[in-house]
């Protein structure tokens, strides 16, 4: 039977591997919304990381040493970390048409703007709370219901981990239901007559 | 073997039918995940025709692509719109495939519901009591993703599904919520569906 220690490194693989593929799947719309090769790249270096966390989520399961009776349970987790590199690699092949330098035709960017789950790209203000917070402070998903999925600062992308403290002058790239959009740009450019977030 | 629906053109907009794969594609992987978290082999066959609404969108987005390009130049942007249709139609399938782990009765390791612990979007159900203040209101009313940062995925009404449902929606007392959001937001969510919390406060 898998000890203690070995499923704490399963889950934690498996984690990271649903995370991963859900924000390359967004970083990937970003991509083509703001057209941008850095976001592309962003998205293609995380597929090959996607891949090799795969495999050593796989030999994990594989050589925890379950019993025969586990057996389909463990097949059934490891069927769901094939689903995470598919999508990955679903996201990864929507990044390569800005890699290739297709211009998108204007439909594609009307659909990701319209779309249920949209992403946002929004400054952060000198008055805005969120600067100067880290973004566990910031609590922007509980705030928004947008997550934040990297953040632009002078030239260089971010990938923001509760610790990252936000400054202003940054510019977030933001994902989440459409409903929360206008929230997050109040959030940021510090334009809200409501009290004081916390 | 399978019944395959037979295909032809309707006049669809390709940004109508890209919207939709896009949205419903999303929309599966967290409703497999749910069935797969849950155990729920009925959701896992609303993915399944879900799955199957995806590949005929598929196939009109293919032709009214085609129809739209009358040009080289129109035919390189078109084919971006190609890839993305493409890639939205690859996601649905896994989100199939997390459907089968349920439907094949394979099951998945309990360890999974620690996993979805520690992820960053969280996944809930709830079954809506008599003395929830959500029973009675619409979606529209609630406001639920601006307010707490979840947003319901399906409605399990006795025993019709109601997939992602409209801002019109009523909620009613005995309804079962899909739900997808931040932690704290699904936490919330469970409390004012049992009814232990009776009141909706916006964060910001």
């Amino acid at each position: 039977m898998p000890s203690q220690e070995q499923i704490e490194k399963i889950v934690e693989k498996l984690a990271e591997l649903k995370d991963t593929s859900e924000l390359m799947l967004d970083l990937a719309y970003s991509a083509i919304l703001l057209n941008s090769r850095e976001l592309a790249e962003e998205v293609e270096e995380l597929e090959e990381h996607v891949d090799e966390l795969h495999t050593e989520f796989e030999l994990l399961v594989l050589s925890s040493g379950f019993k025969r009776q586990e057996s389909k349970h463990f097949l059934g987790l490891i069927r769901i970390g094939v689903v995470t590199e598919a999508i990955a690699d679903a996201a990864a092949e929507m990044a390569e048409v800005v890699l290739r330098q297709l211009e998108p035709h204007p439909v594609l960017k009307m659909v990701i703007k319209e779309a249920e789950e949209t992403v946002l790209r929004v400054q952060v203000s000198e008055n805005s709370p969120l600067a100067d917070k880290t973004m566990r402070e910031a609590r922007i998903p509980e705030k928004t219901g947008m997550w934040v999925l990297a953040i632009r600062r002078g030239n260089r992308w971010i990938r923001p981990k509760p610790r990252t403290k936000i400054r202003a002058g940054d510019i977030l790239i933001a994902s989440g239901y459409a409903e929360g959009e206008e929230d997050l740009k109040q959030l940021a450019t510090g334009q809200t007559n409501q009290e004081e977030t916390g | 073997m399978s019944e395959f629906e037979k295909i032809e053109y309707e006049p669809h907009s390709v940004r109508e039918l890209l919207l939709e794969m896009k949205d419903t594609s999303e929309l599966m992987i967290d409703l497999a995940y749910s069935a797969a978290l849950f155990n729920d082999r009925e959701l896992a066959e609303e993915v399944l025709e879900l799955e199957s609404h995806v590949d005929l969108l598929a196939y009109q987005l293919n032709m009214s692509t085609m129809i739209a390009a009358r040009d080289p130049e129109d035919a390189e942007s078109l084919v971006a719109v190609l890839k993305v249709a493409s890639s939205a139609d690859k996601i649905s399938d896994a989100a199939a495939d997390i459907a089968a782990i349920v439907l094949r009765k394979i099951g998945v390791h309990p360890l999974v519901s620690k996993v979805f612990k520690k992820v960053e979007e969280g996944l809930v159900k709830a079954i809506v009591k008599s003395n929830s203040i959500l029973a009675g209101k619409s979606l529209d009313e609630l406001e639920l993703a601006a307010k707490i940062g979840v947003d319901i995925t399906a409605i399990r009404r006795q025993r019709r599904w109601i997939i992602n449902p409209k801002g019109s929606e009523r909620i009613r007392e005995g309804d079962v919520l899909f739900a997808r959001g931040s932690h704290t937001g699904v936490e919330e969510l469970k409390q004012l569906a049992d009814g232990t919390l009776r009141k909706l406060e916006d964060e910001t």
